[in-house]
């Protein structure tokens, strides 16, 4: 046991833990009282809530879905592969501010506050232990990402079982595709090495399933982009979907009826959100957005429509073929900035603007979120030369910026109307 | 007693108050306090004050905008509007409807707009949370120095060695001066380096390959004649001061009950 472990184990740090954890379900419970209140709240919306109201240590998600716990921390890995192995893929993300202050001091000042706040929670949940010993799936995203098991053994947590998947940051060139169809067959060959059997039948049910899931999230994206459904709802909703069984998420999303979208008028500004993921509580840009009369009606985050990277088709339906299949989608179809020849950002967001009416695009950085923020002012002008506006948002999870970004915020959807 | 012809615009900002009453496009009364607790009383007084002096009622007034961080805490306000807005409008009357970049040295924040020929906003840059380079930074070097604000431009002038000052941050440019003084550096080199320090994040916000033109320089900061010479040598380009500078974004208000 080291200095962290110890550390991480006194009495004191559990007084700590159990401290940060009080203020975690304070966030929750004022964003989801928050939410309640609204006039277009609805019953339909209550599963979802109490989703996020739970507890999402990794100990309970098994209660709930039945299966053992994978974890991710980004939307990289397949999930029907995961799945089809008897596994939960549940990707952690935490939008809370308490926990990035739980998170090892002497970490960079300027860290991704997303996986701060993971750290935070995995070191407070893992104070007795029983979730160190559950697996990660780590592709090699971005920097914080790959550095990530680093840092929780900085911080005293045992994350010896990583699986980490090579992923290629090119994405055209036959090599390239080679060596992630590789790394993806690797993730295969570890479910295997854990005793599981991944078949052809359980991956065809799996795709079948998550594929469902994408048809559901797409529903709301179009009820969110007719007005029927608030932004708010939308990425509540899209962030609860690793927090069950996708079967039940599904059928929820789906009885879910279209109600008018709260303070959405006819004069509200639309437009495209673009950027760092937004995860729960952490709503404050898009409560900020609602309240200058901005209504959200697409996006491209990976905490929003782009949880799924869309439907998997498989003309050949043999093991190998489906696999191909879901390495070709997951690699080819990811918008994710981390990728060098990434036109399809900017192409994806053009091409929504022919069938989804917005006026201009926000781009959320999240501080520490490198490559959103590199990617941001290429984007910028190259949409600002096709007429589009544009604002870059930066900002983290702490409240008090919130004066200044709502200053800039109105000044924008006055650019809008004009 | 006047025709129902005036408006008045409040910027309630961060560290001051501004009021501004305006017939037509003509600044007929302005006025400023610090900020304090009871904002919006303290609006109130401001506005009465100018009334009072205009020898003018309440009934003379035809409309009250409010902008500013503290925009919404003057309830009655027949308006609110965000300052960059305000700070378009005003500032783009007062330069004779020439302005199309105006660069905003506020309390707590720097702000770069630029418009179009009819005045409206079409793209705006500002600071994050941080309030390096803004008034504040001001006030603070100003009570390290131990020197009037109004003093600066002057001193700055005088300056005789060019040195440098690293930080804008308001914590870190403190440890800064202090040392700078301790070495015996002297305080006109200091405020000039200031100048410059500011100047270059401005700079920096402004992107400095960016093609201004003229640029437009507001915010109460523009009152010292130091940071637009310095910020002239920074762009490379004719910085010119609008009349009242502090006043602009309350004049913009007042100018939008018109729209």
């Amino acid at each position: 046991m080291n200095a962290a472990d110890n550390m991480s184990r006194s009495p004191r740090a559990l007084k700590i833990f159990k401290k940060t954890s009080e203020r975690a379900e304070a966030e929750v419970r004022k964003n989801l009282e928050s939410l309640t209140g609204r006039e277009d709240y609805s019953p339909d919306f209550d599963y979802f809530i109490e989703l996020c109201r739970g507890d999402s240590s990794p100990e309970s998600i098994e209660a709930r879905t039945g299966r053992a716990v994978m974890r991710l921390l980004c939307i990289q890995a397949p999930i029907e592969l995961i799945h089809a192995a008897g596994f939960h893929p549940y990707k952690i993300a935490s939008g809370s501010q308490a926990m990035t202050n739980l998170a090892l001091q002497g970490l960079p000042a300027l860290m991704c506050p997303m996986l701060r706040a993971v750290l935070g929670a995995v070191m407070g949940s893992e104070s007795g232990e029983p979730s160190g010993v559950k697996p990660w799936i780590l592709p090699t995203t971005c920097d914080w990402v790959v550095k990530f098991p680093e840092m929780l053994a900085s911080s005293g947590t045992d994350c010896a079982s990583v699986h980490w998947m090579e992923l290629p940051h090119l994405k055209d060139g036959d090599s390239c595709q080679a060596l992630w169809l590789e790394s993806v067959f690797g993730l295969k060959k570890f479910l295997e090495s854990l005793g599981a059997r991944v078949s052809r039948k359980p991956i065809e049910d799996s795709i079948r399933i998550y594929n469902n899931a994408w048809r559901a999230l797409s529903r709301l994206a179009m009820m969110r982009q007719e007005g029927r459904m608030a932004n708010v709802w939308f990425t509540l909703i899209a962030g609860s979907f690793f927090l069950d069984s996708p079967e039940r998420w599904t059928a929820a999303a789906l009885s879910i009826n279209p109600t008018p979208a709260a303070r959405s008028s006819p004069k509200s500004a639309r437009v495209f959100l673009a950027g760092s993921p937004i995860f729960f509580p952490n709503f404050k840009l898009l409560h900020l957005l609602e309240d200058a009369g901005i209504s959200v009606v697409s996006d491209d985050l990976c905490s929003g429509e782009r949880i799924f990277p869309g439907a998997v088709t498989c003309k050949d339906t043999s093991e190998f073929g489906m696999i191909s299949a879901l390495a070709q989608r997951y690699h080819q179809g990811c918008l994710c900035p981390t990728f060098i020849d990434n036109d399809r950002r900017i192409n994806n967001i053009l091409s929504r603007r022919e069938v989804t009416d917005f006026h201009g695009v926000v781009f959320h950085v999240l501080k520490g979120c490198h490559p959103y923020d590199l990617e941001s002012l290429g984007l910028e002008m190259k949409l600002k030369e096709r007429g589009l506006k544009f604002l870059r948002l930066e900002t983290d999870y702490a409240a008090e910026d919130s004066q200044n970004l709502r200053t800039r915020i109105e000044a924008y959807h006055g650019t809008l109307k004009g | 007693m006047r025709a129902i012809s005036l408006k008045i615009g409040l910027d309630l900002g961060s560290t001051a108050i501004k009021a501004v009453i305006a017939e037509g496009e003509n600044i007929v009364w302005r006025g400023i306090r610090a900020t304090a607790p009871g904002q919006e009383s303290v609006a109130k007084d401001l506005m009465d004050e100018g009334l009072s002096s205009l020898g003018a009622g309440i009934d003379s007034v035809s409309g009250v905008a409010s902008t500013g961080y503290g925009k919404k805490l003057y309830s009655s306000a027949d308006k609110h509007l965000d300052e960059i807005t305000s700070n378009a409008i005003g500032a783009f009357i007062l330069s004779g409807k020439e302005a199309r970049t105006i660069i905003n040295v506020g309390g707590q924040d720097l702000k770069i707009l630029t418009l179009d020929d009819a005045g409206s906003v079409t793209d705006f840059k500002m600071n994050d949370k941080c309030a390096a380079g803004t008034g504040r930074f001001f006030e603070l070097a100003a009570r390290i120095l131990d020197t009037p604000l109004s003093d600066f431009a002057g001193l700055s002038i005088d300056s005789g060695e060019e040195i440098e000052i690293n930080s804008t941050c308001v914590v870190f440019a403190e440890s800064e001066m202090v040392s700078l003084l301790a070495r015996g550096v002297k305080k006109e080199d200091i405020i000039r380096a200031l100048h410059c320090s500011v100047a270059r994040r401005v700079s920096g916000l402004l992107g400095r390959f960016a093609d201004t033109g003229v640029v437009y320089l507001d915010g109460g900061p523009a009152l010292n004649a130091g940071l637009a010479s310095a910020l002239e040598d920074e762009l490379m380009t004719e910085v010119r001061v609008l009349e009242s500078p502090q006043f602009t974004v309350a004049f913009g208000a007042a100018m939008s009950l018109d729209a």
